[in-house]
């Protein structure tokens, strides 16, 4: 019993030296510097398989951005971004051909849904009324769960898409 | 625009399609529904939905005892499933599903610092995740099949998007008929 403690309280001040707790993981430096350097800031990540979506803001203006992992490049979303609107959450599904969004637009917050491969944005309109926070897509990008303020509390919204 | 008219009395509601271009029906075909998420016995507020990559599981955050707790649901029966390692180390943010669900990953807070964990449904493990720097994580993104984490973390006070290969300590969670992909490596 006592060769046991010993042994434990050995294991545990080699772990506590070596920082153990948190498994190795091997940083992307190549893919985290081109982002870093594309970009004065970056937030919000979703990731599909081999995409990566994000709000990156150049010169105060902050846009949806897709980056094809594959050669760290982004790739054109035309009609996605508006300058006078703000996005505020974002998924992308796992092919990268869809996109949902939440913005501000003046007044109004709306659900956004996006399709790379026509260069579509569509609303998605929410009733009960209710005011769109934060998205998630599904890896196909048939379904949709969304945080909705209504009556002064969130609730999830699943909404299955064509 | 796709209004979406609720059902009262149901949870279900169903989406019309107004105002849209016949061009945009032709590709959509226009028959998404809506279904709202209950939040259990207690009604509960939920916020941060993420979604399995199959569509199958949703987790969300939810007030357990006034802390933020990720809570995982299976959709098609409705029950709530246990998390091993998630029941403490609150308040949680930002979920993360791989494709299947095995692993759930989410920001949790340890002592004053917030660390990224990532829970194996399969096997039980726990696997913390330290970046370099001591970096906190204030976002993340779980890649479908797992291989590949996305975190947002403040760097000389501005937000930055930094990428982390999970290989080494994860197996692959693929959708069925996958192909092998193998690790990110940009081209020059």
């Amino acid at each position: 019993m006592k060769t046991t403690s010993s042994l434990g309280g050995s294991l545990l001040l080699i772990l506590t030296l070596s920082g153990c707790g948190g498994d190795s993981i091997r940083p992307l430096h190549s893919l985290n510097s081109r982002l870093a350097d594309s970009a004065e800031t970056r937030r919000d990540p979703s990731l599909g398989q081999g995409w990566l979506a994000s709000l990156s803001s150049r010169g105060g203006r902050e846009r949806l951005e897709l980056i094809d992992l594959r050669n760290g490049q982004p790739v054109p979303v035309p009609g996605l971004n508006r300058a006078d609107a703000q996005p505020i959450s974002l998924s992308v599904s796992g092919d990268g051909e869809r996109l949902a969004l939440v913005r501000q637009l003046g007044d109004s917050t709306e659900l956004m849904l996006y399709r790379r491969s026509v260069g579509i944005l569509q609303r998605l309109e929410l009733n009960p009324a209710g005011v769109p926070r934060a998205v998630s897509l599904d890896g196909r990008g048939r379904q949709l769960a969304v945080q909705v303020s209504r009556n002064g509390r969130w609730e999830v919204d699943l909404i299955q898409l064509p | 625009m796709w209004p979406i008219r609720a059902v009262r009395g149901t949870a279900l509601a169903a989406i019309t399609c107004l105002n849209v271009s016949a061009a945009l029906l032709a590709l959509t075909g226009c028959t998404p529904r809506v279904e709202r998420i209950p939040g259990g016995e207690v009604e509960r507020s939920q916020q941060e939905p993420a979604l399995s990559g199959n569509g199958r599981l949703l987790a969300t955050v939810t007030e357990r005892r006034g802390r933020p707790t990720v809570q995982l649901r299976d959709l098609r029966s409705g029950a709530v499933l246990p998390l091993r390692h998630l029941s403490r180390h609150q308040p949680h943010s930002s979920p993360s599903l791989s494709w299947n669900g095995r692993y759930l990953a989410v920001i949790t807070q340890r002592g004053q610092r917030r660390l990224a964990l990532i829970e194996d449904r399969l096997t039980g493990r726990a696997h913390p995740i330290r970046l370099p720097g001591d970096r906190e994580p204030v976002r993340l993104s779980l890649s479908p099949d797992a291989r590949t984490m996305a975190l947002q973390v403040a760097v000389q006070g501005r937000w930055r998007v930094e990428l982390i290969d999970l290989g080494a300590i994860l197996e692959p969670d693929r959708s069925a008929g996958e192909r092998f992909s193998g690790p990110l490596q940009p081209t020059p």
